[in-house]
């Protein structure tokens, strides 16, 4: 399944103070996929882009960290 | 003391909306020359921009200086609210 969240597992050495993780989460923006932008995506009404920070939808990237559900923001 | 109305943040929103949308369209409009669509798009919001700024100002006074908002009499551009006041 694609996602814009990519994990990798770093070293994890023996003299760590705390509990290492293993596995750790990183976002990536969603045009780095989209290259050259095509016209005529789908928009964001006016209120709606201004918190968003973005007018075409495929360009929204809320972030929220690995650890809690997604909540609020604007659905895709 | 005074109090701002709540027709001011609405108004004010609008305004902050349509201006985001214009800037929006202005980077898109910078790679994208010939889509006559966006540049439609583009010549809507900037009208709509013009009514909004006009009533906003009829209401609680110049937006801009140098001659880019008018003024009432008297000189009005020294009322508050103050941009931080808001």
């Amino acid at each position: 399944m694609f996602t814009l969240y990519k994990t990798y597992c770093p070293i994890a050495g023996p003299f760590d103070p705390c509990k290492p993780i293993l596995e750790k989460t990183y976002s990536t923006p969603p045009n780095l996929y989209i290259g050259f932008q095509p016209p005529n995506l789908p928009q964001f009404t006016p209120l709606e882009a201004l918190r968003a920070g973005t007018l075409w939808k495929p360009f929204y990237d809320p972030y929220y960290n690995p650890f809690e559900k997604a909540k609020g923001g604007i659905p895709r | 003391m005074k109090q701002i109305p709540p027709e001011y943040y609405q108004m004010m929103e609008q305004l902050q909306a349509v201006d985001f949308v214009l800037v929006e369209l202005t980077l898109y409009l910078d790679t994208h020359p010939d889509d006559l669509e966006a540049i439609k798009q583009f010549n809507h919001y900037a009208k709509e921009r013009k009514t909004l700024k006009k009533a906003f100002e009829s209401q609680f006074g110049p937006l801009q200086q140098f001659g880019n908002s008018y003024s009432a009499h008297p000189w009005n551009w020294n009322e508050p609210p103050w941009p931080w006041q808001v």
